[in-house]
């Protein structure tokens, strides 16, 4: 309750801060802001040639397919990977002024946040404009995109702090991402794996969120019910988890980074 | 209850340490490789204080440099945290610890100002009811709105303090940054500080400027290696502090 409270009080600083996240990441670069949109879009293009003409992958409407993967994925990465280095980044604050340090992460997350709901419109563009129209199932997307949010944020608040005391954190996350992306089904489909096994698959969070994304998006469909009550169990406990750890670890971040 | 809120700052047997590494340990192959020699040296900062300051009152932290006069500060405000004993806060807080903490040198004056009291805990509407008063303070002009990083040392240090003694905390902790500023700065300061003084704020300064301290202050602590050497008036304190300094 501490942590409401304190935010709460803090607002002012987190919003100022979550503007600062989004606006300062690509500053000095002539797209500025819109590089956040345009790097996803790269990305699937150089998935959507790859995959359907070298690998010889068919799947119905891939692109849309694709881009529905991608964009939470890489709201996914910008958190963890901007996340784990905030504590480090703000150093000179932290040694100097009294904060809750927890606006740290929740301002990475947050501006994450923001910057995806933005992306959404272009996953609907492309739904539009792919042939594959639009249903009354995106009433789900908030609800969604909020456990995605709390996975994330308290995987941030755990992690950010361990990086503070043990740097090897941040290369070793970086890896097990790089790993997570072929364990999570975003440029194949989960069916892709035999139903025997494909439990294993669902277990990782972030399937069972982009295959929520793409019940909503592309198969205009309710999404699995179990799935998501499995995301609300593991999003509450990570994050749980994640705030203790953090507030174990924050009282020494001033003499440790 | 009403005991407790008597005071601005209690601390009883206030201990910290710090880790003397001089060469870090960071990585988890270090970590693991040399898990026996991760047995830092520690260093005793503060030992065993206990010190209770009234609401209302200014106190003077003085002693040499490497004192533990910064690092008790430090604690006050819940930058660090003891390493062993208690220290309790009542009433909001500001800090002007190093000059111009959380300034953004690529903000311009005006935004800064707006980043620095929302570090303090202001809302948007606080500090545009605020921010007249403390450019106006602050002397910058219409530099205000030119990046922090153009600002000389004396400057930033007006506009840093312009925004702390603006930010309305009942307890108000000074390091030593006053020294900055010009003659008529420095003139100016001192008397915002007696004004909040007389308006029942808590003050505690860290200074070396014992001439200012005797007038500002009605208390002094003097910190000898972590512990406290002399307690009580200021005039006493300094005369004391003073004569084994020559």
């Amino acid at each position: 309750m501490k942590l409401f409270k304190n935010l709460y009080q803090y607002r002012e600083l987190l919003k100022s801060n979550v503007k600062k996240e989004i606006r300062g990441k690509y500053k000095g670069s002539f797209l500025g802001v819109l590089w956040s949109f345009v790097n996803p879009l790269l990305q699937v293009l150089v998935y959507a040639i790859v995959f359907p003409y070298i690998m010889r992958v068919k799947t119905d409407n891939y692109l849309v397919f694709l881009i529905i993967g991608i964009v939470p994925w890489t709201f996914f990465t910008y958190v963890l990977n901007q996340g784990m280095i905030t504590v480090r980044m703000n150093s000179g604050i932290i040694k100097k002024v009294y904060f809750p340090r927890e606006i740290l992460p929740i301002s990475v997350a947050t501006s994450g946040l923001v910057n995806f709901s933005i992306s959404c419109i272009i996953i609907l563009l492309f739904c539009i404009f792919g042939g594959v129209g639009i249903s009354w199932h995106l009433v789900f997307l908030p609800v969604i995109a909020l456990l995605q949010y709390v996975l994330q944020l308290g995987l941030t608040l755990g992690l950010c702090a361990i990086n503070i005391y043990i740097k090897d954190t941040e290369y070793i996350v970086q890896f097990l991402m790089n790993m997570l992306f072929y364990g999570t089904p975003i440029l194949y489909a989960a069916t892709l794996f035999p139903e025997r096994i494909r439990w294993i698959l669902y277990l990782n969070p972030m399937a069972q969120i982009i295959n929520a994304y793409r019940d909503i998006f592309l198969y205009h469909q309710i999404p699995d019910i179990y799935g998501l009550l499995y995301l609300v169990g593991v999003s509450i406990i990570v994050f749980i988890i994640g705030l203790v750890i953090f507030r174990k670890l924050e009282k020494g971040f001033a003499e440790e980074v | 209850m009403k005991e407790v809120n008597e005071y601005a700052i209690r601390t009883k047997n206030l201990y910290k340490d710090f880790k003397l590494n001089s060469d870090k340990p960071g990585t988890l192959k270090e970590k693991l490789l040399f898990f026996r020699r991760n047995k830092v040296e520690k260093v005793h900062i503060l030992k065993d204080i206990d010190l209770d300051i009234k609401k209302g009152e200014t106190v003077a932290l003085i002693g040499t440099n490497g004192s533990g006069k910064s690092t008790l500060l430090k604690l006050m405000t819940k930058i660090i945290y003891p390493t062993k004993g208690k220290i309790e806060v009542n009433g909001k807080l500001t800090s002007l610890l190093e000059l111009g903490a959380g300034f953004h040198p690529d903000f311009t004056g005006r935004e800064n100002i707006y980043f620095n009291a929302s570090i303090f805990g202001l809302t948007a509407k606080e500090i545009d009811k605020r921010i007249p008063e403390i450019i106006e303070f602050s002397e910058l002009g219409e530099l205000i709105d030119a990046p922090v990083r153009t600002y000389s040392s004396g400057m930033y240090m007006r506009l840093a303090f312009s925004v702390a003694i603006n930010v309305d905390a009942e307890i108000l902790l000074i390091d030593e940054i006053l020294a900055v500023g010009d003659q008529h700065f420095q003139e100016k300061c001192f008397s915002k500080l007696h004004e909040l003084k007389e308006a029942g704020k808590t003050i505690v300064i860290v200074s070396h400027d014992m001439n200012s301290v005797k007038d500002l202050c009605d208390r002094a602590v003097w910190i000898y290696e972590g512990r406290i050497k002399l307690d009580g008036k200021v005039d006493k304190v300094i005369d004391e502090y003073l004569k084994v300094c020559r």
